[in-house]
């Protein structure tokens, strides 16, 4: 009896020491479970649990199976990153999302009192084709974080966070039923264009080698950044992504930039250069002086021929 | 000798029984403890527009407030309504300061004598509560403060004699932001940039208050014979007690800020090993409310061959004085090559560490 007690014993103090689900940061889709039909196009959130954790930088490389779900889109608007090395990527072919992004500063957690979910990294638009060749009447859809996954904590140190994900299954059935369209209800109700931004020009040795550049960035709060484009002066409309080499590096054109959220609503910002000052032409008054000495040289020379003519009649 | 053994099998069971359940109850156990994804800090969000009574407010009809009969748009008092004394046109055509009939006046402000007449022309749409943020919060006696939006300025308050700020953001789309502050103390020594996200409701003003920068901190030498006094010293909020942590050594000391929130600690270094370690400080305000830590700085005990360089510093790396857009720009164009500049945490090429060391050092 005595050895059954001591054993006990130990039992709860190992199970108090181990940690059984150590604290770790969480990255998780929501909704994780639905059933769709072909046709249907709907929308899975990107979201993080930071569970205490301070942290600034996300690497998140999802796998979705390519032949019974297509990945349409991914959209930036409502996330806490602001900051994207690499801005969200689809492969279709082979079923892959990716992207790297942070927040300037950290991400803690809710606050208390936060009257909403503001854990949201992205959303992904997904859609499930309309012909599917299957024999079964139901497929399962898994959508996971694969292990290359990272978060990373605001330590100063760049430290990688113990990570754990949670990844979503979805009942694609084979028969249509009633068409959902997600993506294209807050497409419609999306008339907010990019928040206003600025456009500022640099020049740097250690980038574009030392040559003049511009830098924008901007968010969407509704459906998210599509894409941004700059027009030099009478120039086309170019894609393009900050930091942007100016074309005209003599700094003469007006530079606007234009930032296009996914709904199509655009938010354009301007830079006009400031007027450098015409140098003072002096090489006219050089003109005008040889001019003038021309002038004199003739009418001297005409007034001496006249002079002598007088004096050769009256001889 | 057989009762002996029942009794024995009896406790046998009951022990395989005990067992077993604490090895299946122990993950219940253990999500009871796990913590709620509600981060820790001073900082509390209330939300005039939500329909809940909070903080400073005096009522709160949620997406009534600004109208006629409701609370007003601040949560500051009950708006104009039937029975407060005041003609309210259009909603009424007389108030007697009460909801009585049949004394000239009835209980929903019209006249009694004769039939109302028409309204003329439209009715007046109370005008749309403005959506706005509130910061509050505590910095360095008369220091600018600096107000990122998403990793941007967008605007700088002062703090008063008291270090207490207030500020008020408005023309905001709502969503959800990401905001960010940071301050200057008296010797021109930056504060960490403190950083906060939360989502802002269309027609609300979000107050946010508790923003407690945490104490500036310096060293008046980076490297140090083991012995000598090291005087750790920063500015905060007029006397409060600080809280000097040094690291690896677990050392805790305690210093008063003086009337403009200057703090000093000669510390002695004879307790440390030789070698590398850290320090760091927070401000306790009362028995319940302090600041998180700020700038972790590091000092070396003996000798150093090359003074430790603080690694903000480095991340500017267009040395403008700022860690911002154009920091990251440049970052972005090393990225996955070799760089000793931007490669901040010298690992020998510029990657996703870089990013975050990057990220705790934005000023905007």
């Amino acid at each position: 009896m005595a050895k059954k007690l001591v054993l006990l014993c130990l039992l709860l103090v190992v199970l108090s020491v181990l940690p059984l689900g150590a604290e770790a940061v969480v990255l998780y889709l929501e909704p994780d479970s639905g059933e769709y039909a072909p046709g249907d196009t709907f929308l899975v959130e990107i979201r993080i649990n930071t569970e205490g954790e301070c942290m600034n930088v996300v690497e998140a490389n999802l796998s979705f199976p390519q032949d019974i779900l297509e990945a349409v889109d991914v959209s930036q608007g409502e996330s806490i990153l602001t900051l994207w090395v690499k801005t969200p990527t689809i492969n279709q072919s082979s079923g892959l999302i990716s992207f790297i992004g942070g927040i300037p500063g950290e991400y803690c957690g809710r606050i208390a009192g936060d009257p909403g979910p503001s854990n949201l990294l992205g959303k992904i638009i997904f859609r499930v084709p309309g012909m599917m060749v299957s024999e079964s009447k139901e497929n399962i859809a898994e959508v996971k974080f694969l292990d290359s996954s990272q978060v990373l904590l605001s330590d100063k140190l760049g430290t990688k966070a113990e990570l754990t994900t949670q990844g979503a299954i979805f009942k694609i059935l084979s028969e249509p039923g009633v068409l959902k369209d997600e993506w294209q209800e807050m497409i419609e109700r999306d008339n907010i264009p990019p928040e206003p931004f600025e456009i500022e020009v640099y020049q740097d040795p250690l980038i574009f080698e030392g040559k003049y550049f511009i830098i924008f960035s901007t968010t969407d709060k509704q459906t998210g950044v599509d894409y941004y484009e700059v027009k030099e002066g009478d120039r086309e409309w170019k894609e393009g992504r900050s930091p942007y080499l100016l074309e005209d590096q003599s700094l003469q054109s007006i530079i606007k930039v234009r930032a296009v959220d996914k709904a199509g609503n655009k938010r354009i910002a301007e830079y006009t250069p400031p007027v450098k000052p015409k140098p003072f032409p002096y090489w006219i008054i050089i003109l005008i002086l040889i001019g003038a000495g021309i002038i004199w040289y003739f009418i001297t020379k005409l007034k001496r021929n006249r002079t002598r003519n007088r004096i050769e009649t009256h001889v | 000798m057989s009762q002996k053994k029942r009794l024995f099998n009896k406790t046998n069971k009951l022990f395989l029984i005990v067992v077993l359940g604490l090895i299946l109850s122990s993950p219940i156990l253990e999500s009871l403890f796990v913590q709620a994804d509600v981060v820790e800090t001073s900082v509390i969000i209330h939300v005039c527009g939500n329909g809940v009574i909070e903080g400073d407010e005096v009522c709160d009809d949620g997406i009534h407030n600004g109208q006629y009969g409701y609370c007003k748009f601040d949560c500051s008092g009950m708006g104009p309504y039937c029975g407060d004394g005041w003609l309210q046109e259009p909603y009424e055509e007389c108030d007697d300061g009460n909801n009585v009939s049949g004394d000239g006046c009835d209980a929903v402000c019209q006249t009694e004598e004769a039939p109302p007449p028409p309204p003329d022309g439209a009715v007046e749409v109370p005008p749309p509560v403005p959506t706005k943020v509130i910061l509050q919060g505590k910095a360095y006696p008369g220091s600018e403060i600096h107000i990122l939006k998403d990793g941007k300025e967008i605007t700088t308050t002062k703090a008063d004699s008291k270090a207490n700020f207030k500020k008020e953001i408005t023309e905001i789309t709502p969503g959800i932001y990401t905001f960010g502050l940071w301050a200057e103390d008296k010797d021109g020594i930056k504060s960490i940039t403190y950083t906060f996200t939360f989502r802002v409701i269309e027609r609300t003003i979000t107050t946010v208050s508790g923003i407690f920068l945490p104490p500036t901190i310096g060293l008046d030498k980076t490297s140090i014979p083991r012995g000598e006094i090291l005087n750790i010293f920063g500015q905060t909020v007029p006397e409060v007690e600080v809280d000097i942590h040094i690291l690896s050594s677990e050392i805790v000391e305690e210093v008063r800020a003086d009337e403009i929130g200057a703090w000093l600690l000669p510390f002695n270094t004879q307790p440390l090993d030789e070698g590398a370690h850290t320090t760091k400080a927070r401000f306790q305000l009362n028995a319940k409310e302090r600041s998180g830590f700020g700038r972790a700085l590091n000092f070396y005990i003996g000798e150093i061959a090359v003074p430790i360089e603080e690694v903000c510093l480095q991340a500017d790396f267009n040395k403008d004085g700022r860690v911002n857009l154009v920091d990251f720009s440049i970052f972005l164009c090393w990225w996955g090559r070799a760089n000793p500049q931007c490669d901040l945490n010298q690992n020998g090429i510029v990657d996703l560490p870089d990013f975050s060391i990057l990220l705790c050092c934005w000023t905007g």
